[in-house]
């Protein structure tokens, strides 16, 4: 008979216990419906600008777009008198280039990497970070070939 | 016998009670959640010690502790591992490493977590640290505003690396919201919307109730919203506004203008252009923006009231932006002939200027709409005093529990704070019957940014070592004469002087004094031209005369100077030929023909160095060029980083730039 009972309070402790525990959170992220975001056939506009990516748009607002454009075709305002001419930032060619390519380029300037002295350095105005956002944000601009 | 097996009952009862907190715990998702980190830094970690580092890590509660931030405790690490881990890049979240930004990684002990997210930095569920719940106190920002956490220290309009919450921020200045409700920081807002006295002289019934329909279809630059008004209120509140007396003054002013004989519009033509009016306003959508558009101003200003107006705003609108010019009873006739020819509704009906012969009933009705809708927050009401802040307090908007909020009839929207926010800016009335506010008619991305900004609005201001006040300097404007022509001709409408003044210039006057060379300022003012032919904002001719132009030049001089910059760079030796030969030298070899014109090359971007020599003083090209940040933190040009002897060697080049002859320049710059 004690036997009998102290198995039911085993019984009972473990089903108490598996209830008071929460839930493993991979299961709970199994069986969470799908967002709509989730279920919503990808559409057309372009995928949302991460943090670093944003501040990197509005430093190359503020510092790039005069000569670069603002698709980075290199077609600002400014660019018009300007021989050379500003690259073309969105061409997938250009892009081929590696970060850290375009960071030393754009801290360096141009003549610090043998092109035209007319693309100054911003090693100098713009912080690290800022230049790694900048980088980032010009992988966004990518044209398709 | 009872006893014992009663005893024995409680004993297991009390042991299983005794077991649910331990295994409740054991069963806390972060504790899974930590032994997957470990894994996952196992498995990236560059080497076999490192990866053994991260095996040996014990399970355990992580915790940011705040002692100086109102003692918070910030436990977003305990799930939030990978945070400051530069192995997590790109890792599944929670452990993905924080982003790149000004505070981090650098501040994570000084800020936490909570002091930008928002959160419950002291739960260690998902649920209850996320704030997910309605009835939750400060819930998590949302990405998408995530600037709102930048705005809780700083209180600036501006802020570097938070550009939807600059942009939010000035939205509400621009919009008047501060007119309506108390926000701590611009207790001393006050519209600049233009006392309604003259009203009646201005313009008819037409008029007002097509702008009061919605000013934004009259004038897409008004800042005035839409009240979405009845019929009949439009009606009542037109016959309040005709029943308000206008100051005799003014009256006699605009009769008497109203009396004038026709004026020659070829002659305002040429005024209108040369007074560089777009500057400010906008003619069909180009121009600045800060002022009203002109296209249809004759459609919505009587004759007689525009040429009052422009002989004197001042006198209309004591807070107007807008200069008083120096034109003479001739020109002004001029230039309203222009406005009436060109600047004219060729569509309106005929009836807009219609005057109203007020009901003293309906003008009654219409006082206490004006009073029960806050039109007197923004357009002063005469015979009414300062009134407190009409709408609620936006103080502590940010932290609103979503549970308190009334969403009303509105059971479509989430039950989250920023949703009902984007929702009360873009339906305001459409929560229950009767509300007040009315429609600003944002579009998507402003209505997030002002979100943004509001979500920036704590309840407690934070600790006062936390609170970010840039080094601004408060330079006092002189009074007496000088003051009077800075107020005459609204200098800081455009120019900032110290932290006051407006943003349409891109001069600020704060060091002009050490910056240009007094002959040529007085020059300038008495005929002023373009320096940077590409903006449409440019500096109007007042043609204020030589006296006049020489007191404000004599002023600059004197008050407004940069102690940091040299009077002499050179100290007494004056640079040798050889040295501006090598000037010239660093001017091709760093490119800045690619912003600067220099005779007929170079870009457009930066002001053009023809005639540098006889506009800027030496001192300040040379600090200039060791660092133009230093002068103005948000200009586009670079810093070369110049040793001494090559910023004076390129001083020295730029100081044999005199240009051809003042002559030819002036004109054609013109």
């Amino acid at each position: 008979m004690r036997a009998a009972l102290k198995g039911a309070w085993i019984v009972a402790f473990l089903f108490l216990g598996a209830c008071g525990g929460a839930r493993h959170p991979d299961a709970s992220k199994a069986d969470k419906p799908k967002s709509p975001e989730e279920t919503k056939a990808p559409v057309a506009s372009p995928a949302p600008l991460s943090y670093e990516e944003r501040l990197g748009q509005a430093t190359f607002r503020h510092y790039c777009q005069t000569c670069h454009g603002e698709t980075g075709a290199g077609d600002g305002f400014n660019a018009f008198n300007l021989d050379p001419h500003p690259r073309d930032l969105s061409d997938p060619v250009f892009q081929k280039k590696t970060d850290a390519d375009l960071r030393d380029a754009i801290v360096r300037g141009g003549a610090g990497v043998g092109l035209s002295p007319l693309m100054p350095p911003w090693g100098r105005t713009l912080s690290g970070r800022q230049i790694d956002d900048v980088v980032s944000y010009l992988r966004t601009l990518r044209k398709s070939p | 016998m009872p006893l014992r097996r009663m005893f024995a009952a409680t004993s297991v009862l009390f042991l299983i009670v005794l077991a649910i907190s331990p295994t409740k715990n054991y069963f806390r998702p972060y504790r899974a959640l930590q032994h997957r980190y470990f894994r996952l830094g196992a498995a990236r970690a560059r080497s076999l010690k490192a990866a053994a580092e991260y095996t040996a890590r014990p399970v355990a509660i992580q915790q940011i502790w705040l002692r100086e931030f109102e003692d918070r405790v910030d436990r977003c690490p305990t799930c939030h591992l990978g945070a400051a881990d530069e192995l997590m890049q790109d890792a599944p979240e929670p452990f993905r490493v924080h982003p790149r930004t000004a505070h981090t990684p650098a501040d994570f002990d000084r800020l936490g977590c909570t002091s930008c997210h928002g959160g419950q930095g002291l739960a260690t569920s998902q649920v209850e640290a996320h704030g997910s719940a309605p009835d939750s106190g400060s819930p998590m920002i949302p990405p998408q505003s995530i600037e709102a956490g930048c705005g809780r220290c700083h209180s600036t309009e501006t802020v570097t690396d938070a550009p939807i919450l600059s942009r939010g921020r000035s939205l509400m200045a621009r919009s008047g919201c501060y007119a309506c409700h108390a926000v701590r920081g611009h207790e001393s807002f006050r519209s600049e919307a233009p006392p309604l006295t003259t009203i009646a002289l201005k313009t008819g019934g037409g008029w007002i109730k097509r702008w009061l329909t919605d000013p934004k279809a009259v004038d897409p630059n008004a800042t005035m919203p839409n009240f979405q008004l009845a019929e009949r209120d439009m009606e009542e509140i037109t016959h309040y506004l005709f029943s308000v007396p206008a100051p005799p003054s003014l009256a006699a002013a605009i009769a008497t203008a109203a009396q004038d004989p026709a004026g020659d519009a070829a002659n305002g033509k040429k005024l209108f252009s040369e007074s560089r009016c777009i500057s400010c306003h906008t003619v069909e959508g180009k121009g600045n923006g800060s002022a009203p558009e002109l296209s249809k101003i004759a459609s919505a200003a009587t004759r007689g009231w525009l040429l009052a107006f422009l002989r004197d705003p001042q006198a209309f609108n004591p807070k107007t932006r807008m200069p008083r010019y120096h034109f003479t009873e001739v020109e002004s006739r001029d230039l309203v002939a222009y406005l009436e020819d060109e600047f004219r509704d060729f569509d309106a009906p005929k009836d807009l200027f219609e005057p109203i012969r007020v009901n003293q009933t309906l003008a009654e009705n219409g006082r206490r709409l004006f009073r029960q809708y806050g039109c007197f927050s923004c357009h002063s009401e005469p015979g009414l005093v300062e009134a407190e802040r009409f709408g609620p307090d936006l103080d502590g908007v940010g932290d609103k529990r979503a549970a308190s909020l009334d969403f009303g009839r509105r059971t479509d929207l989430p039950r989250t704070l920023p949703a009902w926010l984007a929702a009360k800016l873009a339906a305001p009335r459409s929560f229950a019957p009767g509300l007040k506010m009315p429609s600003y008619g944002f579009g998507v991305e402003d209505t997030a940014a002002v979100v943004t900004a509001l979500l920036a609005l704590g309840a407690q201001p934070v600790p006062e070592r936390y609170r970010f006040a840039p080094a601004g300097s408060t330079v006092s404007i002189p009074g007496g004469p000088v003051g009077a022509l800075i107020d005459r001709y609204r200098c800081l409408s455009c120019h900032r002087i110290g932290d006051r003044g407006g943003d349409i210039s891109t001069a600020p006057l704060t060091a002009e004094g050490s910056k240009v060379r007094r002959e040529w300022l007085v020059d300038y003012l008495v005929l002023s031209y373009t320096i940077r032919p590409i903006l449409e904002e440019r500096m109007p001719v007042f043609r204020m005369s030589r006296d006049e132009a020489t007191l404000l030049a004599d002023a600059l001089e004197n008050f407004y100077l940069d102690a940091t910059i040299p009077e002499d760079p050179f100290a007494g030796r004056p640079p040798a030929d050889a040295d501006s030969v090598e000037g010239q030298r660093l001017y091709v070899t760093l490119g800045c023909r690619a912003c600067h014109i220099l005779g007929t090359a170079g870009g457009y971007y930066g002001p053009p160095l023809t005639e540098a020599a006889k506009r800027l003083k030496p001192g300040w090209v040379f600090t200039w060029l060791k660092g133009p940040q230093r002068l103005r933190a948000d200009v586009r040009c670079p810093n070369y980083a110049l040793t001494d002897t090559d910023a004076l060697r390129l001083t020295a080049y730029l100081e044999t730039l005199r240009g051809v002859s003042r002559e030819p320049a002036a004109k054609g710059a013109r």
